[in-house]
């Protein structure tokens, strides 16, 4: 069975496959759900969600992910990553949770597909226009159907063998062409006769209802003589064990390290003084990621920049970005206006979301000053895409400096965009858009200091707690108070370290050896994020809101200092 | 064939609703793969193995249905409740479903498919939260229990007229029955008792029995089973699309999350038990050990 | 006012509920306790419909049994558009016909094995499973042949019919009969379709569709 399973069979014909369906496919005993992307790509995946093992074949299509049918967990496109567990809104489902996903050519009107790790795709046609007979389901051993097919052929001629279920023959009671007739193995006692046709005959539906005629009676044939044995046992399916890490629920997010080449595929002016970049999957395709998202982008001259996913849901050839221009830049916006071109490979992170959007709200106002629309563009095009209701406004300083204003057009009503306004009427303009709470809103906010701190501050005013208002500063603007010096314990580790004035607790636990992801290191992108056992941060972080903050459970370890003499770290 | 332990053979297993059972004639059904017969005598209730007719089963009638071991059965698990003067209680039907008891039990204990599975009735998009509630599994009572689990319902009994947030209890006193008891929309100190007992009839086929025990005395009892037969016939083709039909004890068959706390204490109950009937065991992996 | 004696989880009693509320229409339900209560067989009830089956419509008086005989009645009376029962045309009528009769055999197949296994009925489990494949192997054939002559329903090219209410349920809810539709392609095609008709409504056992791709 190994052998065989590292073969290509077909599994459907490219018409079973429309848009916004979910076909039930089965080869060898493994079942499949196969549906089409609203990008044209199909998904063969198996048929089985990752939480509860219930069939994604009964589960919806929804163009760019596929929902299933029992908690509504999405799926990406593509990857078959999980980029949205309803029961827990608020949290980006930070583990790989990646469904098993089998290999997928569309090939002479067929999906071919193989039911284990599969060899090279051979062709076993030569390219033409081939045109697909109704598939007709037998409900016998594939041997046994093979082995009647070959003998249903017209007298005096001889079937090739193209592959191992697989031949090109002249079937008795046709017209007289040379069909390819592949057998899928569905399962141990379960096969599809799939046919092909070299060309489109001059009578479509008259051939097609001749064959299918013809066809029929040979199942008939097949059948009967199927009935005289006892039906052998399926095939026993085998399911592989996630991953331990998904088995035990970590509480704690560890922060993705990998790194991953992409090749920078365009490079492009995405409204005054912001460079679009499309960064490419150097092969298939990239990691999932989740609106929100943002990566780590390596640049040649070592810095590195975080820059939010700006895709919609599915888009998964490519990471799109938006950098901003900046005159006194800290290095990094300028190298990517000089030094980087079209074509150049760059490192990039595994895509890590501290922004994530929550998809229970009953109405989800989104609010984007200047370049601070990347991960909102993200948000939107996934609340477009599902039909939930939002808003969506952009401040920016002219018509041309409103950056990706192609990509706004499709939001239709959904986008304001608010231009040229000054300090005040920007103020009078948020205060209206905040307005008053109700339940079940959230606000998500992404821009200048100054436009973060009066949304949030607008927002506290109108009774909108806390957790309903979302924000992500680019970066930490505030001044540093280093003068502070305490101990720190580390609770799993059972180190004790001394942090002195002027060094970070995260330069302490890299000195003696401890491993701790960072990534910005100013704290606003929430990386190094730690549990606080004991004592009293001093919290000196953007990425924290005012709860998380006084409930000092938790702390950001590359700028908060501790207001306690000691520290007790879940490390 | 696959025999049950001796900890799930000495449990009294549920096989019929009282009113299934009419004398003068035998009721056929079948328990742990062993077809049984159950006659309603003069001198009361009679089951017996259909292969064994000589050999009288234990029988005991309770809840409104009739439940039979074919071992030696400890006592069966108490609802206190069920004997309240002013209850409603009733047999709100017995399905038979493809799938194991314990997949059952899970998706009984499960509120995070309330918006998909029970849409517009037990919850509804966008609030699909589970929020944090608490488990703890009682060795001593032998059972599973969860408590604080809230959810948002737009319509979440009979005789309730909009939404709310609704608040549940729940146990799993049995390793194939458990009890929920939640907010009750007409009396806020009490709570309304819903039940589900599993009849395992194979390893992958079950009947379940249903068993409600409401505060209410507006609706009809057709009315209230209707109710809780929309809500299981609504679960029903999840679990008959569930696979492994067969609950699997290995924690890393399947992807948990913090809003599966309970089912998770369940299965690490059931491998404690020993319980091989319904589930795929849990056999240790050489690189885990 | 417009009464359905009704039973949640049958696919008979779906089937007008299904085409009311695609028509808009408001009606009042009397619950019946078919199961585990038998009450379809009640001396009350056997006066509505001597058979003892479910479902029975009353409108202005007109008791009314059979599922497909109620779907012709709502059509006919109701159907401001005159596409569900299409009186004008008698070849489509013709054809509603002959799927109506569909209908009921796939009741007596597909129907009989979900009683049979869900509550007990004393019927031939695998002949009528045998039965409904027969059914679903003519259904999907001319339901393929369909898609490829612009047909997108069992009758009428351009639009449904009651033919596809009638037929819709125990498809639908065939997996409960032990009956999986993979072998059926088509099928599973033309039950997307029938759930993105505006109006649509599901029943317990029958999950609905996303919606469809806008053109
Ligand atoms: N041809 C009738 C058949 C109706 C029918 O079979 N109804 C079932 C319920 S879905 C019933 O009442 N059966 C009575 C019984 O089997 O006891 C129709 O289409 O209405
Ligand atoms: S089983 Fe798929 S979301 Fe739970
Ligand atoms: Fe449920």
């Amino acid at each position: 069975m190994s052998e065989l399973s590292a073969a290509w069979h077909p599994i459907a014909s490219s018409e079973d496959l429309p848009y916004r369906h979910v076909f039930h496919g089965q080869l060898l005993g493994r079942e499949f759900a196969v549906w089409r992307a609203d990008d044209g790509n199909v998904n063969v995946w198996e048929n089985r969600c990752l939480h509860r093992g219930v069939r994604l074949s009964i589960g919806i299509n929804e163009g760019a992910e596929l929902k299933c049918q029992y908690h509504g967990w999405r799926y990406a496109n593509r990857t078959a990553g999980c980029t949205y567990i309803p029961a827990h809104p608020a949290d980006a489902p930070a583990r790989r949770i990646t469904n098993r996903t089998y290999p997928v050519i569309e090939f002479a009107g067929l999906v071919w597909s193989a039911a284990g790790a599969a060899d090279a795709f051979v062709e076993p046609l030569q390219e033409a226009d081939w045109f697909a007979l109704r598939p007709i389901p037998v409900t016998a051993t594939p041997e046994m159907v093979r082995d009647k097919v070959v003998a249903a052929a017209e007298p005096g001629s001889e079937p090739v063998r193209l592959t191992e279920f697989g031949y090109s023959m002249k079937l008795a009671g046709g017209r007289g062409e040379d069909a390819a007739v592949f057998i899928q193995p569905v399962d141990a006692g379960r096969a599809v006769i799939r046919a092909l046709l070299p060309e489109t005959p001059a009578q479509p539906l008259a051939t097609l209802r001749h064959y299918n005629a013809l066809l029929n009676a040979l199942r008939e044939q097949i059948e009967r003589t199927a009935r005289e044995a006892p039906a052998p046992e399926p095939i026993e399916p085998e399911y592989e064990p996630v991953s331990l890490e998904l088995a035990t629920m970590p509480e704690l997010r560890l922060g993705t390290r990998t790194s991953i080449r992409v090749r920078v595929a365009r490079k492009y002016d995405a409204g005054e003084g912001v460079i679009g970049l499309d960064l490419a999957a150097l092969e298939g395709h990239l990691p999932t990621f989740q609106p929100g998202a943002h990566i780590d982008v390596h640049l040649p001259n070592g810095l590195v920049r975080q820059y939010s996913i700006t895709n919609g849901p599915g888009e998964q050839l490519h990471y799109g970005i938006g950098v901003k221009r900046e005159p006194e830049s800290r290095g990094g916006s300028s190298t990517i206006a000089e030094a980087v071109r079209e074509g150049d490979l760059l490192a990039i992170s595994e895509p890590r979301n501290n922004f994530p959007l929550r998809r229970d709200a009953t109405r989800t106002t989104l609010i984007a000053g200047g370049i601070g629309i990347t991960p909102l563009l993200a948000m939107a095009k996934n609340l477009f895409g599902s039909r939930l209701e939002f808003d969506f406004h952009v401040f920016a300083r002219s018509q041309q400096h409103l950056p990706f204003a192609d990509a706004l057009e499709r939001f239709g009503d959904h986008v304001s965009p608010h231009i040229g306004l000054d300090a005040a009427e920007t103020g009078r303009t948020l205060e209206e858009i905040v307005g008053s709470y109700s339940f079940a809103r959230h606000l998500y906010v992404c821009g200048p200091a100054p436009m973060l701190e009066l949304v949030r501050a607008l927002a506290a005013r109108n009774g909108w707690p806390d957790e309903a208002v979302h924000f992500e500063y680019f970066k930490n603007t505030r001044e540093i108070d280093q003068s502070s010096s305490f101990t720190v314990e580390l609770a799993r580790s059972a180190l004790t370290l001394e942090v002195p004035a002027g060094r970070t607790i995260l330069e302490v636990l890299r000195e003696n050896g401890v491993e701790a992801p960072s990534s910005c290191e100013q704290g606003a992108c929430g990386t190094c994020l730690t549990k606080v056992l004991e004592g009293t941060p001093d919290h000196q972080d953007v990425y924290l809101n005012e709860t998380e903050k006084q409930a000092n459970a938790s702390m950001l370890t590359c700028v908060s200092r501790s207001l306690s003499d000691k520290l007790v770290l879940d490390i | 064939m696959n025999r049950p332990n001796p900890y799930l053979n000495d449990h009294w297993h549920v096989v019929a609703g009282n009113e299934a059972v009419a004398s003068g004639q035998p009721f056929r059904t079948v328990l742990f793969d062993v077809p049984i017969i159950i006659q309603r005598l003069a001198d009361g209730l009679r089951v017996t193995a259909a292969l064994a007719p000589e050999k009288p089963l234990p029988v005991l009638e309770r809840y409104g249905f009739i439940w039979t071991s074919l071992g030696t059965p400890m006592p069966l698990f108490e609802i206190p409740e069920y004997d309240e003067a002013d209850r409603r209680n009733m047999n709100a039907g017995s399905l038979g479903v493809a799938v194991s008891a314990p997949r059952a039990i899970e998706n009984f204990l499960d509120m995070g498919h309330f918006p998909y599975v029970h849409t517009d009735i037990l919850g509804a998009e966008p609030h699909t939260e589970v929020k944090e509630y608490d488990v703890e599994v009682s060795a001593e009572r032998g059972e599973v229990l969860a408590t604080r689990c809230r959810f948002f319902q737009p319509r979440a009994a009979t005789s309730s007229a909009g939404g709310q947030e609704v608040e549940y209890v729940y146990r799993v006193p049995h390793p194939y029955c458990s009890v929920l008891y939640k907010s009750c929309p007409s009396d806020e100190n009490r709570r309304d008792v819903i039940a589900i007992f599993c009849q395992p009839v194979g390893e992958e086929r079950i009947v379940a029995h249903m068993l409600q025990s409401l505060i209410d005395d507006v609706s009809t009892i057709t009315d209230m089973r209707r109710f809780q037969q929309t809500i299981f016939g609504q679960d029903k083709p999840i679990l008959e699309n569930q696979y492994p039909k067969k609950l699997p004890l290995d924690p890393r068959a399947e992807t948990p999350i913090r809003a599966d706390k309970s089912a998770i204490a369940y299965r690490r109950w059931l491998s404690q038990m020993g319980v091989n009937y319904g589930v795929i065991p849990l056999v240790p992996r050489v690189a885990d050990v | 006012m417009i009464t359905l004696y009704d039973f949640e989880l049958s696919g008979n009693c779906y089937k007008p509920r299904l085409l009311m509320s695609i028509l808009g229409l408001t009606y009042e339900t009397v619950p019946v306790d078919f199961y585990p209560g038998r009450e379809h067989k009640s001396e009350a009830f056997l006066k509505l419909n001597p058979f003892g089956e479910l479902p029975v419509l009353v409108d202005d008086g007109l008791v009314l049994r059979d599922s497909q005989a109620i779907l012709i009645y709502l059509a006919s009376k109701y159907d401001k558009t005159g596409q569900w029962y299409p009186l004008s045309d008698p070849a489509v009528l013709a054809e509603i016909a002959i799927w109506h009769d569909f209908a009921n055999r796939i009741t007596a197949t597909a129907s009989a094995a979900r009683l049979g296994l869900s509550m007990f009925y004393d019927v031939d489990i695998e002949a009528a499973q045998a039965g409904a494949h027969q059914l679903f192997r003519l259904l999907d054939e001319h339901l393929w042949f369909g898609e490829r002559e612009g047909r997108d329903w069992l009758c009428a090219p351009s639009h449904p019919t009651t033919a596809d209410i009638a037929c819709f349920p125990y498809v639908a809810l065939s997996e409960e009969a032990g009956v999986p539709r993979q072998d059926y392609p088509a099928i599973r095609r033309w039950l997307d379709r029938v759930k993105r008709i505006p109006g649509f409504t599901v029943m317990s056992g029958v999950f609905p569709a996303g919606p469809a791709i806008e053109a």
